[in-house]
């Protein structure tokens, strides 16, 4: 239920196109290249956050090309940099749950994603949290991100629930709701500024 | 680019090295081709071989006064170029020639056989709304294309338009539903459910030599991420279990055993053969002394497959087949009974005489009336009587049927739903089950060298 219209604009047009355009601009001080992985139960409203984001700053060169389980979209720093976020998006179910390793590994970001009108998929968002901290690269810079913040009503995590866990692991602390596109934005702009910023060589 | 492109990248990459001035590059190839074609095969090596190749390669062409003046475009063309005219040299070097490798090919061939009979979409999380058998078929397609070529992109790019037919079903889903955009959770079940329908043989082997062969600074973003979940769905299906279907042991234990038991031929039950929605077919083949033994078919999961492998083979170790061509008796299934009924009725105009026998035959819902459902619910009765009678009354198999009206039979279903088994079955498959018994090297290999296909592309015998 998080955003109910949104699709991405250009869903059909490109081919596989561009299969090879991104190497060319490899990572260096000013234009960065990253991997963000979603991870958080089913229904959550992962992708639609991400859909949010992406058809919020609709970026015509964006190349999204085959669905909206990955996506890619650049946002400009006020420090004139660049980050360009490659967004892999992962199956929240129970039965996929082993296979995330597959797609955290080499992450530069992770965001884990819960429901705030669910408790159980604030449950959920811990074990990755802990997963992460165990499996995943130590650099990795992690996220907790309550969403559908619209649905106040039927909260079933408390924001300080949400924050105390956070702070006590480390991690940016964010409500948001992908229907509303409350802090989506800042989500991401936040996101980019704790990168950390590769060293000249 | 599409494949059009790479085909014009590598033409063009084949021009340029004909150009005297290349032939410092025409060297190089060749002598790396030579060199890693004399090495022992060792996966992780030649795979790092490969890799430093391809760079050190596209350095020197970047620089090289041949392609000077080049867009990044034509580079990168250059590069994909070169990648697939060494892989198609180097193909039958590297691909599936691990021990290892080969081993998982067919254990996970083996598993996809199986729990392709018994899985449902629901058993994944496919939301109703997000399962469509057509579309279905068509990324099972794209993926089944997977064989019919050697270069890693070739490769890439069918698991690429697998997911892509996936992606507009679900968009087209979600759009029609009013749902949410589809997203991973709805993405990954649809392609492990597309994954295990289609079976691909030696997918395993493929899903590594891409990962070892495709240009490391090509196999990044978007690409990357598909692949990934290529390689997750593989991951899942090699460790299914009751658990990661929702079932409990025994119901999965049960899936299994019939399956297994179809597929070696142990089950003498026609109702028994019909798991997934007829698309089975069985073909009773007995010997005088022997008990009746029977073969599924399943043409239409696997098209591009003509020399299907015989799981058979290895589980019919206590019974070794013996098929004497004479005493062969086929005996017709139910779906041969119905669809040589069927043609039968076509030949003859008897639609008159059926609307009296079934007057609600070509009703409308809306034309019913309260007291004509019980009427209709006692035809309904004697009808699913009639069928579940002349169902058991055909078995046990005595009748030997002519091979013209089957021929007929053939000739009257529509293509590629009937699986093309009659032939088949009467001169093809003793002799595969020969052929596998003394060779033991791949049972997929005849079957994969005699697809010739779209996107292969020959190439000239030296460079240059």
């Amino acid at each position: 239920m998080g955003c109910s219209s949104s699709l991405p604009a250009d869903r059909n047009s490109g081919r596989l196109g561009a299969l090879n355009s991104e190497v060319s601009g490899s990572n260096d001080a000013k234009n960065l290249r990253v991997k963000l992985v979603l991870l958080g139960d089913s229904g959550v409203g992962k992708s639609c956050i991400v859909l949010r984001f992406v058809r919020g700053q609709f970026d015509p060169t964006s190349k999204v090309t085959i669905g909206a389980s990955f996506l890619s979209q650049t946002i400009a720093l006020q420090d004139s940099t660049t980050v360009k976020f490659e967004i892999w998006d992962t199956a929240g179910q129970e039965r996929y749950a082993a296979l995330a390793p597959l797609y955290y590994r080499g992450a530069a970001v992770a965001v884990v994603v819960y429901d705030i009108t669910s408790s159980e998929s604030f449950d959920k968002a811990q074990y990755w949290v802990k997963e992460l901290q165990k499996h995943g690269s130590p650099n990795m810079v992690m996220t907790l991100v309550g969403n559908k913040a619209d649905l106040l009503e039927k909260r079933e995590v408390s924001v300080e629930d949400g924050m105390e866990y956070a702070e006590k692991n480390g991690m940016f602390f964010i409500e948001t709701s992908a229907k509303t596109a409350d802090n989506i934005n800042q989500l991401f702009e936040e996101i980019a500024k704790r990168l950390p910023r590769p060293t000249p060589s | 680019m599409d494949t059009a492109d790479i085909f014009l990248g590598l033409h063009d990459f084949l021009e340029r090295t004909r150009q005297p001035s290349a032939a410092d590059i025409v060297k190089s190839i060749k002598s790396f081709i030579v060199g890693f074609s004399n090495d022992a095969p060792d996966p992780e090596r030649g795979s790092a071989a490969v890799q430093n190749f391809f760079k050190n390669m596209e350095a020197t062409i970047r620089c090289h006064p041949l392609w000077a003046g080049c867009s990044e475009e034509e580079l990168e063309s250059a590069g994909e170029g070169l990648e697939k005219y060494v892989m198609t040299k180097l193909y039958t070097r590297v691909f599936a020639q691990s021990s290892d490798d080969i081993k998982t090919d067919e254990q996970l061939y083996e598993k996809m056989a199986l729990v392709q009979q018994f899985v449902q979409p629901e058993n994944l999380d496919i939301k109703p709304t997000f399962h469509n058998e057509t579309s279905c078929l068509l990324a099972q397609k794209e993926l089944q294309k997977i064989n019919m070529c050697k270069a890693p992109r070739d490769k890439l790019v069918c698991i690429l338009n697998c997911c892509k037919v996936i992606n507009n079903l679900l968009l087209n889903a979600a759009i029609a539903s009013e749902e949410n955009p589809p997203g991973a959770d709805e993405f990954l079940p649809v392609l492990i459910y597309v994954t295990i329908k289609a079976n691909p043989p030696q997918l395993h082997s493929n899903l590594m030599y891409i990962q070892r062969y495709r240009g490391q600074s090509r196999l990044v973003a978007e690409v990357a991420y598909f692949f990934t979940n290529m390689l997750s769905a593989e991951s899942f299906i090699s460790s299914i279990d009751a658990k990661a279907l929702s079932m409990n042991e025994k119901e999965f234990e049960k899936n299994m055993e019939s399956a297994k038991a179809l597929l070696s031929g142990l089950s003498t039950d026609f109702d028994g053969v019909n798991v997934q929605n007829g698309e089975n077919e069985a073909v009773i083949l007995s010997t005088e002394q022997e008990k009746p033994r029977c073969w599924p078919q399943n043409a239409s999961e696997v098209p591009a497959m003509p020399a299907k492998p015989p799981l058979t083979q290895t589980k019919d170790e206590k019974a070794p087949i013996i098929i004497d061509k004479e005493s062969i008796y086929k005996v017709p299934s139910l779906l041969d009974l119905e669809n040589k009924g069927a043609s039968k009725l076509l030949e003859e105009d008897q639609v008159c005489r059926i609307i009296q026998e079934y007057p609600y035959l070509f009703a409308h819902a809306g034309d019913l009336t309260i007291n004509e459902v019980e009427d209709l619910l006692v035809n309904y009765k004697q009808l699913v009587f009639k069928y579940i009678c002349l169902a058991k009354g055909l078995d046990p198999p005595a009748i030997s049927s002519h091979s013209d009206s089957r021929k007929q039979v053939l000739d009257h279903v529509e293509a590629g739903k009937e699986p093309n088994y009659t032939r088949k079955m009467e001169r093809d498959v003793p002799e595969i089950f020969i052929k596998q018994t003394d060779d033991n090297h791949s049972p997929f290999e005849v079957s994969f060298f005699s697809s010739s296909s779209q996107g292969e592309v020959v190439l000239p015998e030296t460079v240059g």
